[in-house]
């Protein structure tokens, strides 16, 4: 199975399931959780179901394309349902078997991992799911987003496509994944892992990055007040991306840290708050298709 | 009677829960159900929990299937408003009456500590407990607390993990039970793959064989059995010996229902890494067991315990193989990485540490702890010169793989000192020093042993007293529970480490010393030396009492013999052992100690005077003299028992002590104490004072609690 047939297999699966099918977000993020789509969406009573891949930087995680496991931008593939299902463990594993696993002759477990976001005031209990002792899937349940209590629950399944596709495949190194039957992952991207690591962790200007933050943060702040969190929220996830370049410069000290974290997460409280308030206002839309647990 | 009680049966499934909580999960599920059942009045016999990662399940044998009547006395209203100055009954009585569903006549009256009032004495029929019981299991599960809880779906219920089905069965019958949303069933489910569809349970006594037919063992301690007993089989038949660490086995058997243990390999080269660091990659990240050879040296291969059967178990090797691999490889980068600078070259790198906010930097720590190396060198007798050599040695190094890669990683932080000593070792340090920098945390909690080399002893007391000192000092004494600087551990760390060393050291002075070696403090929390030793001692004597306890030492004379001055922990805990025995052996102890509390009591308390001479001259009625006497012969007795540091004889000490016994009895018996005149009464009070000064070289007294005194 190619990397872009698990796309396909998982979109496949989760359309039947009710998701709807999305595309990323286009704004730099750490994690598929950060976009709109699950940030956003998971809050209010709106029932929600959806399914995308998100590219992923993580600008810390650069090794120059030469670590077989390690990449600065990677993806993910992303499935939020709420309120969650009553057989969701059932459809995550099921989804695993859409990709040819036949869990009989594997080893699939899910172990206690819970999750949290300091950055987006976030967190959730849950766990990985193994696969014959690999972390192939994270499976949580949201507690908070953004500061707020979720009520429904929405459920998050977070793939790490680059570690299935390379059990599938049977490789040791990132680069040698069929991305197509034709191209591999490291045609694809390798040169890009090396120029985007030289930026990341030596070139990019911290002065810069610095006064960008700065800039970014009051724009977000000015935008939530105006009454428009969407923008806003571009703002927020700059931010969050600032702070790990700079991060991954070596440039925050310990000290700092705790409060730039504590910064970007009032932004996205502030967020949070405006969007709720204006779904409210607009009678929560998507309410008519509610769904009670185990219906949907 | 087989038709007059059933077995109960109670199941909540659930998604998979955190290994840890399912046995405390099931721990209260049975206290709670007994007590419940108890309360309900429906009698039953022993009660079996089971657990796996998806289901808590409880077993209660012979339940009774109805309450047995009972008669229920109701106070009503007072006698007086019940009934007229005729003694006819009010509408007060009657409404009671009627509202019992009994006659006015059935009333009686009857004196209580406020009055009388009107009682009715009420039948109340038994109830079946089918119906009894839906609340009961429903409080319970309900009731169960965890470290952790959650919510899920659109309910605002609260539990571990989300609740799937659940089965509560009375013999055949189900017992209606309905929690977060779901009804109670006699349907539970099998393992998740190998079994397919739910598993119909007729009634409880099915319940083991028929889960274990769909491929879950329900029985925790049967299914940990198994797993010992496969992993043993399975490193056997590839030519080595599991290594069956009991916190781990404890973990992996709340992570599988149907378990099948497999020996995977990984690449030998990786055993140029410290043991500990193989160890903890595998049990950390993965729960693998490690394996050994028959000298205890690591063979490159581990065990795996899979939630399955014996299907694909060659892919699910490869798999867990392919998976070890990096993590491995992290290790042996981060060896590599640290080994480019040797142990000692990272000292100065210490300096840009902190230690803790206002107590200066890890290298200053380290420079404190050589100090406090020197100064109980010089206190505790026969410390070799060589052994402090290299505790001081130890001490300089102690703190310097906390500056590396390897500790960096938080799944290995767990081993610093243990990869400090690896890395002492590897940079050239002699094996006395790596031993004690890996003994300076020990022991890490009450199930681990005390540093048993010297220079080990020395730095771990060290350590202990320097993070107890600077913590004290800023304030940090721990309240209630809350414990965040893991105080109360460096503490009986301290006391366990005196008691397997023997040593006596002077307390007040160590802990002086400890914090006078500490930096100015400018915080304003920050608490005054004085007290903050004050306060230090206290909690050491706290933490000597706790010990105790585990000695089987009464809480009394556990306190009592803290109570009598003595800087010497050691000391205060063989006399405490001694008297224990003393206590448990000589009827006459009882009859000293009330002897001796007369003494106690007349010259303690509010009116105790200050220190007073004896004139041993001056008495005159002969059993005050008599008295002197004895005491003047006791307290020599005593002080030869006590001459030798090395063997104090408390036995001694204390027959000494028992001779004062009836001269102290015909003392006040014959003597007025208190006398007119002020100089006979204060050379008798400076006798008893005496006398009282001699028991509290052993005990206070007035600590002991005999038994049919008030306390």
């Amino acid at each position: 199975m190619t990397f872009q047939d698990i796309f396909a297999t998982l979109d496949r699966f989760w359309a039947g399931q009710g998701c709807l099918l999305t595309e990323p977000w286009e704004i730099e993020v750490g994690a598929g959780t950060m976009a709109p789509d699950t940030f956003l969406r998971s809050l209010g009573p709106e029932p929600w179901n959806v399914a995308y891949v998100q590219p992923c930087r993580r600008p810390a995680d650069s090794r120059y394309g030469e670590n077989p496991n390690r990449l600065g931008r990677y993806f993910q593939y992303q499935v939020i349902m709420k309120p969650s299902p009553r057989d969701f463990q059932d459809r995550a594993i099921a989804s695993v078997e859409a990709l040819g696993i036949d869990p009989l002759q594997h080893d699939i477990r899910f172990v206690e991992d819970d999750w949290e976001s300091p950055t987006l005031g976030a967190s959730g209990v849950g766990w990985e799911m193994w696969l014959d002792g690999m972390e192939i899937c994270q499976y949580t349940y949201f507690q908070q987003v953004g500061g707020l209590q979720c009520r429904p629950v929405a459920v998050e399944l977070t793939y790490g496509p680059e570690r299935l596709a390379m059990y599938l495949q049977g490789v040791e190194d990132y680069r040698h994944l069929q991305w197509s039957d034709t191209i591999t992952y490291g045609e694809l991207r390798f040169e890009e892992e090396r120029q985007y690591s030289h930026y990341n962790l030596e070139l990019a200007d911290v002065g810069m990055l610095s006064k960008m933050f700065e800039m970014c943060e009051a724009e977000a702040r000015r935008v939530t007040a105006a009454g428009f969190p969407l923008p806003a929220y571009d703002y927020v996830l700059k931010c969050s991306h600032l702070f790990n370049l700079m991060d991954a410069r070596g440039a925050i000290s310990v000290s700092e840290r705790t409060g730039m974290i504590e910064r970007v997460r009032n932004l996205a409280a502030a967020v949070a708050r405006a969007w709720v308030a204006r779904r409210e206002e607009l009678g929560f839309p998507l309410l008519a298709e509610e769904h009670p647990e185990g219906t949907a | 009677m087989a038709d007059s009680t059933a077995d109960l049966l109670f199941e909540i499934g659930v998604e998979e829960i955190p290994a840890p909580a399912v046995l405390p999960a099931l721990g209260q599920l049975e206290r709670m159900l007994v007590k419940a059942l108890d309360e309900a009045r429906l009698a039953h016999g022993e009660a079996r929990t089971c657990g796996t990662p998806r289901r808590l399940a409880i077993i209660i044998r012979d339940v009774v299937l109805r309450q047995p009547d009972v008669e229920q006395e109701v106070k009503g209203p007072p006698a007086a408003a019940a009934f007229d100055a005729d003694g006819n009954p009010t509408r007060a009585a009657e409404g009671f009456a009627a509202g019992r569903g009994l006659s006015v006549d059935a009333l009686e009256v009857r004196a209580t500590d406020r009055g009388d009032y009107v009682f009715a004495t009420v039948a109340e029929p038994g109830r079946a407990a089918v119906e009894v019981l839906p609340e009961i299991l429903r409080d319970a599960a309900t009731s169960l607390t965890f470290p952790k809880t959650m919510r899920w779906g659109s309910s605002d219920f609260r539990f571990a993990r989300p609740i799937r089905w659940i089965v509560a069965l009375l013999g055949g019958d189900v017992v209606p039970v309905e929690i977060a949303g779901l009804h109670s069933d006699r349907l539970t489910w099998g393992h998740r793959f190998l079994s397919e569809g739910p598993v119909t349970l007729a009634d409880p006594s099915q319940y083991l064989d028929a889960l274990e037919a769909a491929y879950v063992i329900a029985d925790h301690k049967r299914r940990r059995e198994m797993i010992a007993t496969g992993a043993r089989a399975a490193a056997e038949q590839a030519g080595g010996r599991v290594r069956l660490d009991a916190d781990l086995l404890d973990e992996v058997n709340f992570m599988v229902e149907y378990p099948t243990a497999l020996v995977g390999h990984f690449d030998s080269r990786y055993l140029e890494l410290p043991d500990d660091v193989i160890v903890t990659v595998m049990s950390g990240h993965q729960r693998y067991f490690a394996v050994e050879n028959p000298d205890g040296t690591l063979q490159p291969l581990f065990v795996a315990i899979r939630n399955g059967d014996e299907q694909g178990l060659d892919l699910v090797r490869q798999g867990n193989e392919r998976v070890i691999e990096p993590r491995l490889a992290d290790a042996e980068f981060y060896l590599t990485e640290d080994m480019r600078t040797p142990l000692h070259d990272r000292v100065e790198d210490l300096k840009r540490v902190t230690y803790i906010e206002g107590m200066g930097s890890l290298y200053d720590k380290t420079q404190r702890l050589e100090g406090l190396v020197h100064w109980l060198c010089g206190r505790v007798a026969q410390v070799e010169q060589r052994h402090e050599d290299n505790a001081a040695r130890a001490a300089t190094l102690s703190k310097c793989d906390l500056t590396t890669t390897m500790i960096g990683d938080t799944k290995l932080a767990k081993l610093q000192g243990r990869v400090g000593a690896e890395y002492a070792r590897r940079s050239g340090e002699p094996e006395e020093v790596a031993l004690a920098i890996a003994e300076q945390y020990r022991p890490l909690a009450a199930a681990d042993h005390p540093p048993t080399t010297t220079p080990g002893r020395l730095i771990a007391l060290a350590d202990k007293m320097d993070h107890l000192a600077a913590c004290f000092r800023l304030g940090m004494r721990p309240t209630g529970s809350a414990d965040p600087h893991a105080l109360r551990r460096s503490a009986a760390g301290i006391v366990r480490i005196i008691l397997d060393a023997r040593w006596r050291i002077d307390m007040p002075a160590f802990i002086r010393a400890a914090l006078d070696a500490l930096p100015e403090v400018g915080d304003e929390d920050a608490i005054e030396p004085d007290q903050a030793a004050a306060q230090l001692e206290e909690f050491l004597a706290a933490r000597l009492q706790a010990e105790l306890e585990t000695y089987a030492v009464g809480y009394d004379l556990a306190r009592a013999v803290l109570a009598a001055p003595c800087p010497d922990l050691l000391d205060a805990f063989d006399r405490a052992l001694a008297l224990r025995a003393i206590r448990g052996s000589d009827a006459d102890f009882e009859a000293v100690v009330i002897a001796a509390e007369r003494t106690a009591n007349i010259v303690r308390g509010p009116k105790a005077e200050e220190k007073l001479a004896l004139d041993a001259e001056a008495l005159t009625e002969p059993e005050e003299k008599a008295l002197h006497e004895a005491y003047t012969a006791a307290a020599a007795r005593l002080e030869r028992a006590l001459a030798d540091d090395a063997v104090r004889d408390y036995q001694a000490a204390w027959q000494a002590l028992a001779e004062l016994r009836d001269p102290i009895d015909a003392f006040f018996d014959a003597v007025l104490v208190m006398a007119e005149d002020d100089a006979v009464r204060r050379n008798r009070l400076a006798l008893v004072a005496a006398v009282d000064d001699l028991f509290l070289r052993l005990l206070d007294v007035q600590q002991i609690v005999i038994e049919g005194e008030a306390d």
